[in-house]
């Protein structure tokens, strides 16, 4: 399985990232491939490309503000959550995540 | 984008766009503009009449206000931005510059900004012949937006906005005594609850629309001291305590203590979630009782800061003495605290993480 996520808050220096290492580390652990942009205040940063859209299974977006180049992932299953959520519960939250996609396939 | 009642359904993420955009300019100019304040030492009054007496000071002085004027029409072409894509960039920015012009500050120019994305977005949906569709984004919309927004905040919004806010700067100007107790613990409370989430944000906004609105004249400068030392109170408390108070923390989190020290001091809130999401019961409750005492004292002492921000780094521009006075006061309510009612760490035993309730919405 694989997937991708947007992260970005309002201040842009903290939440951001944050939710970024938060959910790296919970694929990590579930053993899922993923790959996660932050738009920052310093600006888009690892930012998703074409090849990283092959063979997605789902992308992670961040609700705390509006994220950018949305239009990519047309398609593609999205997951809301708050920022503050997937620093907290990224765990449960990539569990979750991974069950829906299993239970639709 | 997105249809009207979206609009304002993600009103949130609209305003938080124009904030977000708006925070760099605003510790640019406020930094700078404070510098050029206390070079020509009248922060000692914190009239600060900034007087161009020499070739630096006048730098910052230009440089800084021309920040600080940028700062309401960044916030409305950033909100048009987010909700009407780039057409909502030119009437935003125009018509944030006459809110600022007719009096009616930054809830005039929140109100512009949202006007501005708003009828950007209606214009948008005119079907023009093919041959003129590029006329829409450069010509139409901005030009027809900018006049009906700004005919709007000139006529409408403009006198309304315009009384609240001075009856607001009024309010916040006379207050002094139990009156600047008060502000100043509530306002702290409000940045220590939720450490940067939008309660923080909330008093923060409020806090950078007075400092910026007031800044030339210094007087509401007293306003932003109590939210600029909750900003860096919990992250450097619970730093400080993952090192004094060794058994009520996790390794984990005593290794991130020097991290959440430097972030408190950078004016970074968020240093302090990790502790308080492994906790939230006692530890938000302490924060905001810590927020709150300190808060409260600054505003007895009249701690100000002129800058639109918090932590040490703004030290320079704040009433030193009596900020690190309140801040230590309020570190020290927090450590004792915290000595009294969190419970000593022991390894969680590993949960089922799929058994966690999860607030998530999937779309397929």
């Amino acid at each position: 399985m694989k997937i991708l996520a947007v992260t970005a808050c309002p201040s842009g220096v903290a939440h951001t990232y944050m939710s970024a290492e938060a959910i790296k580390v919970a694929c990590k652990k579930a053993g899922i491939d993923c790959k996660v942009e932050t738009q920052g205040s310093i600006g888009i940063e690892d930012e998703i490309g074409p090849d990283d859209l092959k063979g997605a299974d789902a992308v992670i977006l961040t609700t705390d503000m509006p994220i950018k180049n949305v239009e990519r992932f047309e398609g593609l299953p999205k997951v809301k959550v708050r920022a503050g959520v997937a620093i907290k519960q990224a765990d449960a939250l990539i569990a979750k995540v991974s069950a829906a996609l299993k239970d639709r396939a | 984008m997105s249809s009207n009642a979206s609009v304002f359904k993600d009103m949130r993420q609209h305003l938080m766009n124009g904030v977000s955009h708006m925070i760099p300019v605003v510790v640019t100019g406020g930094i700078l503009f404070a510098f050029a304040t206390m070079l020509s030492m009248s922060t000692v009054t914190t009239e600060g009449a900034v007087t161009a007496s020499n070739p630096v000071i006048d730098l910052f002085k230009q440089v800084g206000g021309i920040g600080l004027g940028l700062m309401v029409p960044v916030l409305a072409a950033f909100i048009a931005n987010s909700i009407a894509d780039r057409p909502g960039i030119a009437p935003g920015i125009i018509c944030g510059q006459l809110a600022v012009n007719v009096g009616s500050g930054f809830i005039g120019g929140i109100i512009a900004g949202v006007l501005a994305g708003i009828v950007a977005e209606q214009i948008k949906r005119i079907k023009l012949p093919q041959s003129m569709q590029s006329l829409m984004p450069i010509l139409i919309i901005p030009i027809l937006t900018t006049l009906i927004v700004g005919a709007i905040t000139l006529y409408v919004i403009g006198g309304p906005c315009a009384w609240l806010l001075s009856t607001l700067t009024t309010w916040l100007t006379s207050m002094s005594g139990t009156g600047a107790i008060l502000i100043g613990a509530i306002t702290g409370a409000m940045i220590g609850f939720d450490l940067g989430g939008p309660v923080n944000k909330v008093a923060y906004s409020t806090g950078v629309a007075i400092v910026g609105t007031e800044v030339a004249a210094g007087a509401n400068c007293a306003f932003f001291g109590p939210i600029a030392l909750a900003i860096c109170l919990p992250p450097i408390a619970l730093g400080i305590e993952s090192y004094l108070l060794r058994g009520k923390f996790s390794d984990e989190e005593r290794d991130a203590g020097i991290g959440a020290i430097i972030m408190g001091a950078c004016g970074i809130t968020e240093g302090a979630i990790s502790y308080t999401t492994a906790d939230p019961g006692r530890l938000i409750p302490i924060n905001v009782i810590a927020c709150a005492a300190a808060g409260g004292i600054a505003g007895a002492l009249g701690v100000y800061c002129n800058a639109a921000w918090g932590g040490l780094v703004v030290l320079p521009v704040t009433s030193a003495l009596t900020y690190l006075i309140a801040l230590a006061v309020g570190i020290a309510i927090h450590a004792g605290l915290v000595f009294l009612l969190k419970k000593d760490y022991v390894k969680p035993e590993t949960v089922d993480a799929s058994d966690e309730d999860v607030d998530f919405e999937i779309e397929f």
